[in-house]
């Protein structure tokens, strides 16, 4: 089988792209798609295993185009994966990881056993110390995106978490929940299940005020990041007046609150007693009067069903794997398919992680999460705590849950640039000394090592595992000098796994 | 907001559970950097705010958040009125003409302070501190973490704005001091929301230490390597690592541990005290520090409040100890311009409750303390302590909006002209806070 290296882009249609994001493609010379892979390892695997390697426009390299997959469906490549996914092959791969539930993901169960709040109804949650219970959901959400084999579902569940985002310090216990109930379940579902869910959740309603919108005193917050935030976009074509109406429909839509609730506490509610009962008309869709509940659900209905929703949605998930500035017809095959299958979410991201479209997909900054945990996958950290990890997110700006506002933490390269130190620092002292000093993280340089000795072995350690091949060659060779004089210090090896976290192609992905 | 859930928390030896969770509270999100900006609005004040640039150097502005509504009716006390002492019997502090030998010392006819806040004494003597008092947010929230985020925010009830009044205003004026790597910083883990969305702004908790971590053996040549792949990437990487760079080597520069305050100011060892020298190390180094924030935990008194001898004493005496060696090092001690604005999010109850202690109330007292500040004096429209003159029965009232003192400090020490940049859908009244 034919290599191919690329000097520059593929002949895939352009993808557009922020000056900005030039970072790491336009200053590597071997680009994304291009390289000459390692090896003896590489050619043993394809030649084992039917896996057809997909072709794409312009003849980019198979094995490359495959690892880049990976590279965006997970929160980083590691060689038990990439193995994986060559013996699969690219289509093979994909509908591994979207067959999510089929994935034995045992080892990653007994890590959260522990976390028992993670289980817990309301009213068992209350008496908790809310500090505990919010850092048992953040050590989960830590621990799932680093060591769950469901990689591709954990970036659906982070997708969804900033699309449906809530404050965890406004609903506290309400929360957890959520992100069981309804995000969790509904990720790789349908969009239908996942809204409907959301406007039953506790959490949102509590967050949005719909808890205390009644007929007498409307409350229109949730009923405007409803159509806003959560389906049709800024722009989708909703007015003022639809944002009053939705309102009135949702009113009733609240929560059971008070421990004489019982085991209902905290569960959703609806109360006909608080519902606007007259006429309404919302998207120039008459609702009679005396709907009741039914409401809420026409409008859900009207909302799922309207193309600006499947174009809002579709973009999301665009830019989630693919890049900034993603073509307009990728986004409307996206939206086409959305349409088509009842907002199938599995449907949707078959299309968006065509092989195309990944082989066009543009650079994207690693949010400060996802560095953290591509930090712990690619150097196979030992994780026995996250308590200080969650500290070093916060400081980062990037703590789970804790995103005041319902537009959830930005997906933009210029919101997450202004602080480097954080992420340096995090390289840094996950590898000073012997052990690390963030408690809580270790990382086995003997075994990252094994079988390299020389500064240039290292070096080519270093290239495969955190960047597959593709570290930026300046960094690149930056890193090999300080790994000199060959052979290097336990000091100098160490640090440079740190160096190599902080380097600028590391920033990306 | 009714069926608040923080309403149902309950409230008792060490905070309500709600703030509990708010001192284990992680703060907002660190600094973006280059951030987008918010669109100015055209408004022409009706009054012009006087403008204040003396070679263009600003003033540097210090807010110091009390987090968990400090009681200020203990701070800065209404002894005129009998109804503080009939309503808080046992937490009154004695009139200034008691014998008691922890009374109050008056400030004027009307209001005085208790022994623990006499650190702040001289610079009410010297003109350069003003009470602020029956002031606070209009928002009814009894909340606090509600409260804290509309006040930080700039606007009640807006839960849309996701950046700071601080962090606006930084990002509306022009840099102080050009090519300054920081303009901003909160001195703590995590930046809190007041400052959100500065340019150049970095929660740094220790300014002594800040720089690249691990062995200080490599520092030196994993800084460099640090450098080098940086400046060989593209923007805004290659801006973000030279500019911290340059923070780092701009604070490395300076000596905060031998820091000697002058004119014989001696700074309390309480984190207070270390937070605020190491303030005023960095502002007297001049690098174009523009903002500096500050939280001090712990004023959420529902038990035993003790403003002579117990938690809400020490709380004050630290406070007040800790501003009063500032103001005599970099204020009256000759350094640049400084404004420090202390505020929290509300008052507390009149009445005290069951447990010597004070639940959530509204109206409350800001400090504000500068060389140019029109000092010594209680400002307030006092609105009574009379049941018809409480906020629905029960609180001090809210006479004076927080955003007017703030207002006046952007706009007459800072330069700021975009003021609806910083309090979005506000139309401030003078007070007159400053003499010049």
């Amino acid at each position: 089988m034919a290599e191919h290296t690329l000097q520059a882009e593929t002949n895939a249609e352009p993808a557009h792209r922020e000056p900005t994001d030039r970072g790491h493609v336009g200053r590597s010379r071997r680009g994304l798609l291009g390289l000459a892979t390692g090896a003896a390892a590489f050619a043993a695997v394809m030649k084992s295993a039917s896996a057809q390697p997909v072709r794409v426009k312009g003849d980019v390299d198979p094995s490359a185009l495959l690892e880049k997959l990976v590279d965006r469906i997970t929160f980083g490549a590691t060689p038990e994966e990439l193995t994986l996914a060559r013996q699969l092959g690219y289509q093979g791969y994909l509908e591994y990881q979207l067959n999510h539930l089929a994935i034995n993901d045992t080892a990653l169960d007994t890590r959260i056993a522990a976390l028992t709040t993670l289980n817990m109804t309301y009213p068992q949650l209350e008496p908790q110390t809310f500090g505990f219970v919010r850092n048992e959901l953040t050590e989960a959400t830590i621990l799932r995106a680093t060591f769950s084999k469901r990689q591709l579902f954990e970036r659906m569940v982070e997708l969804w978490t900033d699309h449906f985002n809530i404050d965890i310090v406004t609903v506290q216990y309400y929360k957890t929940a959520d992100d069981r109930d309804v995000i969790r379940p509904n990720a790789l579902g349908t969009f239908a299940n996942l809204l409907n869910a959301s406007a039953r959740s506790p959490a949102m309603l509590y967050y949005l005020n719909n808890d205390v919108s009644t007929s007498a005193n409307p409350n229109e917050n949730y009923a405007r990041e409803l159509m806003e935030l959560h389906t049709l976009g800024v722009d989708g074509g909703y007015t003022q007046t639809d944002v009053r109406q939705v309102a009135l429909c949702l009113t009733g839509w609240t929560i059971w609150k008070g421990a004489s609730t019982g085991v209902l506490e905290g569960t959703f509610r609806y109360n006909n007693t608080n519902h606007n009962q007259t006429a309404k008309t919302v998207l120039n869709t008459a609702i009679p009067t005396n709907g009741g509940q039914q409401d809420g659900i026409t409008v859900l209905n009207l909302l799922i069903n309207h193309p600006s929703t499947a174009r809002f949605i579709a973009t999301k998930m665009c830019r989630h794997f693919l890049g900034y500035d993603v073509a307009r017809s990728i986004i409307d095959q996206v939206a086409a398919t959305y349409t088509s299958s009842g907002g199938d979410i599995k449907a949707m991201l078959r299309v968006v992680l065509r092989p195309e479209h990944i082989a066009a997909a543009t650079p994207k900054i690693k949010r400060p999460f996802h560095m953290f945990v591509a930090a712990l996958r690619q150097t196979a950290a030992t994780v026995t705590s996250t308590a200080s990890m969650r500290t070093r997110l916060n400081e980062a700006g990037h703590l789970p849950f804790s995103w005041l506002t319902p537009d959830g933490y930005p997906d933009k390269a210029s919101h997450w640039a202004g602080n480097l130190i954080a992420r340096w620092n995090y390289g840094a002292s996950l590898v000073n000394g012997t052990t690390g000093s963030i408690s809580g993280l270790a990382v086995n340089d003997v075994a990252f090592y094994t079988g390299a000795t020389t500064a240039d072995q290292m070096i080519a350690r270093i290239d495969d595992r955190l960047f597959g091949n593709r570290m930026d060659p300046d960094d690149r060779e930056r890193i090999r000098q300080f790994l000199l004089p060959s052979p290097p210090t336990t000091t100098r090896r160490r640090e440079a796994i740190g160096l190599a976290l902080s380097c600028p192609s590391y920033q990306w992905y | 907001m009714s069926d608040d859930i923080h309403d149902q928390n309950t409230c008792g030896a060490s905070g309500c559970r709600e703030y509990q969770q708010l001192s284990r509270r992680s703060f907002v999100q660190a600094s973006t950097g280059v951030v987008a900006f918010l669109a100015a609005h055209q408004w022409v004040p009706r009054v012009a705010y006087a403008q204040s640039h003396r070679g263009g150097m600003r003033d540097v502005i210090v807010s110091v958040y009390l987090r968990g509504a400090a009681d200020a009716m203990s701070m800065c006390a209404p002894y005129f009125e009998n109804d503080y002492y009939t309503k808080r019997p046992t937490i009154a502090v004695a009139r200034p003409d008691s014998t008691d030998p922890n009374r109050l010392t008056a400030l004027d006819s009307r209001f005085g302070i208790p022994p623990a806040m006499m650190g702040l004494h001289q610079a009410y003597l010297d003109g350069k501190l003003l009470f602020v008092h029956a002031c606070g947010s209009t928002d009814p929230s009894r909340s606090h973490f509600e409260a804290q985020r509309f006040m930080e925010v700039g606007k009640p009830r807006d839960l849309s704005i996701s950046t700071g009044w601080l962090g606006r205003h930084l990002d509306s004026v022009d840099v102080m001091v050009p090519g300054s790597a920081l303009r901003g910083v909160a001195i703590s883990s995590g930046m809190p929301q007041q400052l959100v969305g500065g340019p150049n702004t970095l929660p740094i908790s220790n300014l002594d230490t800040f720089g690249i971590q691990g062995s200080t053996s490599t520092l030196s040549a994993r800084r460099s390597s640090i450098s080098d792949m940086y400046n060989l990437t593209t923007d805004p990487l290659k801006a973000t690592a030279a500019s911290t760079l340059q923070t780092i080597t701009v604070l490395d520069a300076i000596n905060f541990a031998g820091y000697a305050p002058a004119n014989g100011a001696t700074y309390p060892t309480s984190t207070l005290g270390t937070q605020l020298k190491s303030a005023a190390a960095l502002i007297r180094a001049q690098v174009g520090v523009e903002a500096i924030a500050v939280d001090v935990g712990g004023w959420d008194t529902h038990e035993n409040q003790a403003p002579v001898t117990g938690s809400m004493s020490t709380l004050m005496s630290t406070l007040a100890t800790s501003i009063g060696a500032f103001y005599r090092d970099v204020i009256a001690g000759g350094g640049p311009n400084v404004t420090i604005v202390v505020m929290s999010e509300f008052g507390r109850r009149l009445q005290e409750n069951g447990s010597r202690g004070t639940d959530h109330g509204h109206g409350t007292a800001m400090m504000v303390i500068g060389q140019c500040v029109l000092g010594g004096r209680v400002l307030t429209n006092w609105p009574g302590l009379a049941p018809a003159n409480l906020f629905e029965g029960i609180d001090l009232a809210v006479t004076i909006d927080y955003r007017d003192i703030l207002t006046e400090i952007v706009a007459q020490r800072a330069g700021n002209t975009q003021l609806s940049t910083v309090f979005p859908d506000f139309t401030p009244t003078p007070r007159g806070v400053f003499a010049c």
